[in-house]
């Protein structure tokens, strides 16, 4: 929804929504609000784990019973009080968030399922068999719950109470989602690999979703354990589990009004068909069989498909300005031009009896730009691999600016100023193209977590600034009437612009380009000519590998060859097209007649 | 935005209408909150609620209560406490019954029974035996909590009476599922055992659906243990029996009404049923009025798996219609007075003379148990000469 | 020590059914990346469709009481091709409605469906036979056969031999059949199989009504032991999924190894401290998961960068 509209149907609703317990006097449907913003509260956070860094995970009743027990414990045990128990709920859960994070970083699919399957059966048991401290299936009574002076909540208190937690949440969530955390989780979900290389940090990325989602699952836990003023190990099931799981998924994920469709159809369906037991499990067995079929982006997918067809205005995205100002790129220290930028010493790596680099040592010259040719095979992107972080060499090290890389990770490595682009293409394909880009400018957003999800000034602020700088780099490469169209949409050619466009972002100090000119026809590939003599002339260094001979002579300084690992040869491109070990690794080691001007290996269209 | 409010507004219409009960206003409703499909205690509600709803039939067409027709409002908890709990908050402020009869799980009672005793609406439990849901609010100046039950205190009065005469080397072991109701009966068994200078040599935990016993028997063995008392559920009694078989260990093995449930003897076959005694009240046969009542509901429902349950199903209600044709009127607290006061009331089980006074909410006692065991497939009275040498001075409790 | 070994026989027969069932997931998880989340309740289904043919063939109601005189071994078999029957049809249904419309799509909308399915097979089964556990007795007897002290019953022996059988003779059909190979092919790449004019969209039907029949007959298998109920299939589905993860879940004799494993420890923990069982079973498998990702026999699968 865009800012305007949110401006003023927020308030709107949060009215609504505060009033309607006072007109409702029956308990029962005051309970099922409740339950309807409990499973909210948790959905929201879930939905961060689930719906934007994409780590489905089947386990989260664990967490919910953290913060349940937590409280319960705290109140009942040790007589603490229920306000102060209530948020210790919450960092408690936050910390078993990162005890599900650890072992569940390493693995995807199903083994992430299992993993989180398993930390979920653990907890459960925990509960059920410790009954010394737990109680087990006889559960802890005297819970206390919440109260405002002497009188413990009403069930109205509760709804209110709950309402106001909820909106709180919404509006956390939707400022922490809407800008640089948002962008950074889904971009997680959709390439790992490319988010490193973006200086997203997967791993601290991939723990902060788990942490957000434990807190709010462990606060609805709380919630339940001291409205009911009693919890025990029945409470914590596997069927809950899938049940957070469904209110993200059914209410549909990567959007912030999911959780809140999914929770209230699914607990409302819970609550008012109970009294028709086997219709109410054949319509959740209905519901996930059918409803994904249907609606694959949710509730939430499906209504905003609706909403942009009846309501376009509703969805619409800022404008994208006609001309802006040239793209600069700002350094914060200067390079001297000729000094060696990168120095890489004796690389080695060898997969089992596969050796791509062999001892491999080059330098890069700032300001130049290198061209890395081979046989395919070779091991060129290894070699790049290897730069960028994504490999760590057996041997040898890397020198970057003065900084010994060799053990960095990519994101690491990202941030002290290497980008680069993929062979494979590795865009972001569900989000925009200025979104796209704006992920390449993540390293040097340096707003935290906090200002982000509490929508202070700095944080909007950086954020119109990197919108700028993103616009002028996506029309630097002539993008830029295409920014709000979605990346996965864009013809071949564009997206590999884009993709050099993100990496731009990064403000590299060395930009390293895997094959720019794969799939690109003749005309094309000369553009490319002159859009990596802008690039050099912003001060960017650049090594690409390529193997279209005439972008490689046209735009070279300087060319390393290599062949079964090894380097083979380098200098001027008029010297190594020459050269007979460079000849006599394309065309073959007999051959009859010395090529005058030797024929390249044709191009991998 | 505006389409999530109207979807919103749909679903609060929907939300209505499924509320709108389908008794008439002026008809007197009785919850019912029990486990009918969860599992384990599911066979206890559905026998239950046939038992109930005979009572409600003969109410009715004897003229109603208080003139006005009597109607069951039926929920099925699934063995589940946070949906019993739902299910109590929705018959309770939503239905706005006027009692509650149930649950069959102890555990789920404990859950809920603070919403019943803080809103005054009385609740009879004709299933659920642990010895806690009558005694927590006994302290109240109202206890709105009664129980037409084997409670397990009288149960566990009467077994272990038993173990410790049967027991010849005075060494007793305990055994039980680790739901509330296992581990309730464990507390009741520990206490009892002590008021006879026994103290339990082995005291071993299985998990509700276990089929293999093995190990946890094999540690008894060793204690030395010459009679087990036994407390869980049917299935797991008869795996348990199934387990004593492969180690080859066949202890006195004393055990709860849970054994009435068919499921013990088809599942450990006849003969291996015959190993075990417990506590048994009324059966389908023990006199007329069971007799009836049992081949009424057969002909209605074409299975009735647990008989007691049904009788005290029906006994329950007949109470409770007592009490409210004695109050002479719908309102809770005094319904509970009523049913302190209530006397002469004819039942399946028996003829119930005052059954609940301030100090006591249960209306069967040890005096109404006895001993069975299976023989041959059927559900027969057990007496040997250590059942007849008890007297009421042995069952302490 | 013959309390070791109780526990090592009767491990080796529950770990026989969690490898019959793991080695389903392995067979559609290997043709089509999904698995049925539901395979649980078509353990379920397997156990009461056998259940009942013997019921009725031997003239009692579908909720009738078998007398160990009921069960023989012809009625047994006579419910084994039943369920072998019903369940195929049942996973190719299942693969029309729950895994054709999501193969493929981002997300994890497969596991959501199959879960669903499988909460309609449930409900189904339910709704006919009602929520009492349904007891069989086992058609090899009840007679416990004494092997060093320890007891161990005709049926889990049954469970240990079938299971054995029957995944070698999967093993031996994937690795020396035509079909075997053609399975094989779609595993590792569908497209070019279906170059090589395989029919990859009846071989992928033929994997799910394998994996269907396999938690099928482990249902038939495992029934006599501890009494089909509807509630049993979730922690069997459950655990097998585990030993399946732990052996390596592209790898069928790797689930075969998890299935058997997984029966074991879950046994000898049980001896030692039953309530910490499933406890120590899961928090193994996180652990093993933490070192070892694709599982014990799995392999390793890097991303083409």
């Amino acid at each position: 929804m865009s800012r305007d509209a949110h401006l003023y149907a927020f308030p709107a609703a949060a009215l609504a929504l505060l009033a309607l317990p006072f007109f409702i006097a029956n308990e029962f449907y005051l309970k099922v609000m409740f339950l309807v913003g409990v499973y909210y509260l948790a959905a929201a956070g879930f939905n961060v784990l689930v719906g934007y860094a994409g780590q489905k995970s089947l386990g989260h009743a664990g967490l919910y019973a953290a913060g349940a027990y937590t409280a319960a414990l705290l109140t009942a045990k040790l007589g603490w009080n229920p306000w102060v128990a209530f948020v210790a709920a919450g960092i408690v859960a936050g910390a078993f968030g990162i005890v599900i994070a650890l072992p569940s970083l390493r693995v995807k699919g199903p083994s992430l399922a299992m993993v989180t399957i398993g930390f979920g059966i653990v907890m459960e048991k925990i509960a059920t068999e410790w009954t010394e401290v737990f109680g087990g299936q006889a559960g802890i009574h005297s819970v206390k719950p919440l109260s405002l002076g002497t009188a413990p909540f009403a069930m109205r208190d509760w709804v209110l109470f709950v309402v106001v937690l909820g909106l709180i949440a919404h509006l956390l969530m939707r400022s922490l989602l809407s800008g640089k955390y948002g962008r950074a989780f889904l971009a997680v979900h959709t390439a790992e690999v490319a988010a490193e290389s973006v200086g997203v940090s997967v791993y601290r990325f991939k723990v902060l979703a788990f942490i957000v989602s434990a807190v709010t699952c462990g606060l609805a836990g709380a919630l339940v354990a001291q409205q009911n003023q009693y919890i025990n190990s029945d409470f914590i099931t596997f069927g809950l589990s899938i049940f957070f799981l469904l209110v993200v998924l059914f209410g549909g994920g990567g959007s912030i009004y999911g959780p809140l469709l999914g929770a209230i159809v699914l607990t409302m369906l819970d609550a008012f068909l109970a009294r028709w037991p086997h219709l109410q499990h054949f319509v959740y067995g209905a519901l996930l069989l059918f409803a994904l079929y249907a609606m694959p982006d949710g509730l939430a997918g499906a209504m905003r498909a609706l909403g942009r067809r009846l309501l376009p205005k509703l969805y619409e995205r800022p404008p994208v300005p006609t001309a802006v100002a040239e793209w600069q790129l700002q350094r914060s220290e200067q390079l001297h031009k000729e000094a060696p930028l990168l120095e890489a010493k004796g690389l080695y790596k060898a997969y089992g009896g596969v050796v791509p680099t062999n001892d491999v040592s080059i330098v890069i010259k700032t300001g130049h730009v290198h061209s890395l040719i081979g046989p395919n095979g070779a091991g060129k992107t290894t070699l790049l691999n290897i730069l960028s972080g994504i490999v760590p060499p057996d041997r040898g090290t890397i020198g970057f600016n003065g900084v010994d890389t060799t053990e960095l990770v990519s994101n690491q490595i990202c941030r002290l100023g290497i980008g680069r682009t993929f062979q494979n293409l590795k865009l972001f394909a569900d989000m925009t193209v200025l979104d796209n880009v704006l992920l390449g400018l993540h390293p040097h957003m340096d707003v935290g977590f906090w200002p982000c999800m509490l929508g202070l000034r700095s944080a909007s602020r950086q954020e119109r600034e990197a919108r700028d700088e993103a616009l002028r780099i996506l029309d630097f490469l002539g993008l830029l009437d295409r920014a709000n169209e979605i990346a996965g949409d864009l013809p071949y050619g564009v997206q590999r612009r884009l993709e050099m466009a993100r990496a731009l972002a990064t403000h590299p100090k060395l930009l390293l380009l895997d094959e720019p000119a794969a799939g690109l026809n003749p005309q094309e590939t000369h553009e490319l000519i002159g859009v990596i003599a802008r690039i050099r002339d912003k001060g960017i260094t650049v090594l690409l590998i390529e193997h279209h001979m005439d972008l490689v002579m046209a735009i070279s300084d300087h060319v390393i060859v290599l062949d079964y690992g090894a380097k083979i040869a380098e200098g001027a491109p008029a010297q190594v097209q020459a050269d007979p070990r460079v000849i006599a690794a394309y065309l073959g080691a007999e051959t009859e007649e010395p090529a005058a001007a030797p024929l390249p290996r044709p191009a991998v269209a | 935005m505006k389409l999530c409010r109207s979807l919103a507004a749909a679903l609060a219409a929907l939300a209505l209408a499924c509320s709108v009960s389908l008794a008439g206003a002026q008809d007197i409703k009785i919850g019912y909150n029990s486990d009918q499909s969860g599992g384990g205690a599911a066979e206890h509600g559905l026998s239950g609620r046939f038992g109930v709803e005979a009572a409600i039939e003969d109410i009715n067409k004897a003229g109603g209560l208080l003139g006005r027709k009597v109607v069951l409002v039926n929920r099925d908890d699934t063995g589940q406490p946070p949906k019993s709990i739902q299910n109590m908050n929705e018959l309770i402020d939503s239905e706005k019954v006027v009692a509650v009869i149930g649950p069959t799980n102890s555990g789920n009672a404990l859950a809920w029974l603070h919403l019943p005793q803080q809103k005054k609406v009385p609740v009879i439990s004709h299933v659920a035996t642990a010895t806690e849901i009558t005694k927590r609010y006994e302290k109240e100046a109202k206890n709105y909590i009664f129980r037409v039950s084997m409670v397990d205190r009288e149960q566990v009065a009467l077994l272990a009476a038993y173990a410790v005469k049967a027991s010849k080397t005075k060494k007793i072991a305990l055994i039980a599922d680790s739901t509330g109701y296992g581990q309730g009966g464990v507390k009741d068994a520990t206490e009892i055992l002590k008021l006879h200078g026994v103290t339990p040599v082995a005291n071993e935990k299985f998990q509700p659906k276990d089929t293999d016993m093995t190990s946890q028997l094999a540690k008894i063995r060793t204690s030395g243990a010459d009679v087990l008392i036994v407390y869980a559920l049917a299935d797991a009694n008869a795996n348990l029996m199934k387990s004593m078989e492969k180690v080859n260990f066949f202890p006195v093995t004393v055990g709860s009404w849970a054994n009435l449930a068919t499921p013990f003897v088809n599942i450990a076959g006849k003969k291996l049923a015959e190993n075990l005694i417990f506590a048994a009240s009324v059966t389908e046969t023990s006199n007329e009025r069971a007799k009836a009542l049992n081949a009424r509901i057969l002909a209605k429902e074409k299975n009735l798996p647990i008989f007691v349950c049904a009788a005290q199903g029906y006994d329950s209600m007949t109470i409770l219609a007592a009490a409210i044709k004695k109050a002479g009127s719908t309102d809770g607290e005094k319904i509970r007075d009523a049913l302190e006061a209530v006397d002469g009331v004819q039942g399946i089980i028996k003829t119930y003379n005052k059954p609940f006074s301030k100090t006591d909410h249960e209306g069967l006692g040890v005096a109404d148990f006895r001993l069975a065991k299976w023989k041959d497939g059927r559900v027969v009275d057990f007496e040997d000469a250590i059942a007849k040498s008890l007297t009421p001075a042995d069952l302490k409790k | 020590m013959e309390a070791i070994l109780q526990a090592v026989l009767s491990g080796l027969a529950l770990g026989g059914v969690y490898a019959l069932v793991a080695l389903g997931f392995n067979i559609t998880n290997n043709t089509t990346k999904t698995l049925n989340f539901g395979q649980g309740e078509f353990l379920v289904a397997g156990a009461f469709i056998g259940v009942t043919l013997v019921l009725v063939l031997s003239g009692k109601g579908h909720t009738g009481v078998l007398q160990p005189e009921d069960v023989t071994i012809v009625k047994y078999l006579t419910g084994l091709a039943a369920i072998l029957v019903v369940l195929s049809v049942l996973g190719v249904f299942l693969y029309y409605t729950a895994v054709r419309p999501f193969v493929g799509a981002a997300g994890l909308a497969w596991v959501m469906s199959t879960i669903g399915f499988g909460i309609i097979v449930q409900n189904t089964a339910l709704g006919i036979w009602g929520p009492a556990p349904l007891a069989i007795p086992s058609p090899l007897g009840n007679e416990v056969i004494r092997i060093a002290g320890a007891g161990v019953l005709p049926q889990e022996i049954l469970i240990f031999v079938v299971s054995i059988v029957v995944m070698v003779a999967l093993d031996l059909v994937l690795r020396k059949t035509k079909i075997g190979k053609a399975v094989r092919a779609v595993a590792h790449n569908k497209n070019a199989a279906a170059l090589m004019g395989i029919n990859v969209p009846a071989i992928v039907i033929l994997a799910f009504v394998v994996s269907s029949c396999l938690a099928g007959l482990g249902g038939l298998l495992i029934a006599p032991v501890t009494t089909a109920s509807v509630f049993m299939g979730l922690v069997l589905a459950l655990k097998a999924f585990s030993a399946a993860i732990i052996g390596g879940l592209d790898n069928p004799r790797g689930c075969i190894l998890g299935g058997f494993l997984l029966g074991l420890i879950e046994s000898l923990i049980g001896l030692w401290h039953a309530e910490l069982r499933e406890i120590s079973i899961f928090v193994l498998i996180i652990v093993v998961l933490v070192f070892k990702p694709e599982g014990l026999l799995g392999r390793k699968i890097a991303e083409k960068v």
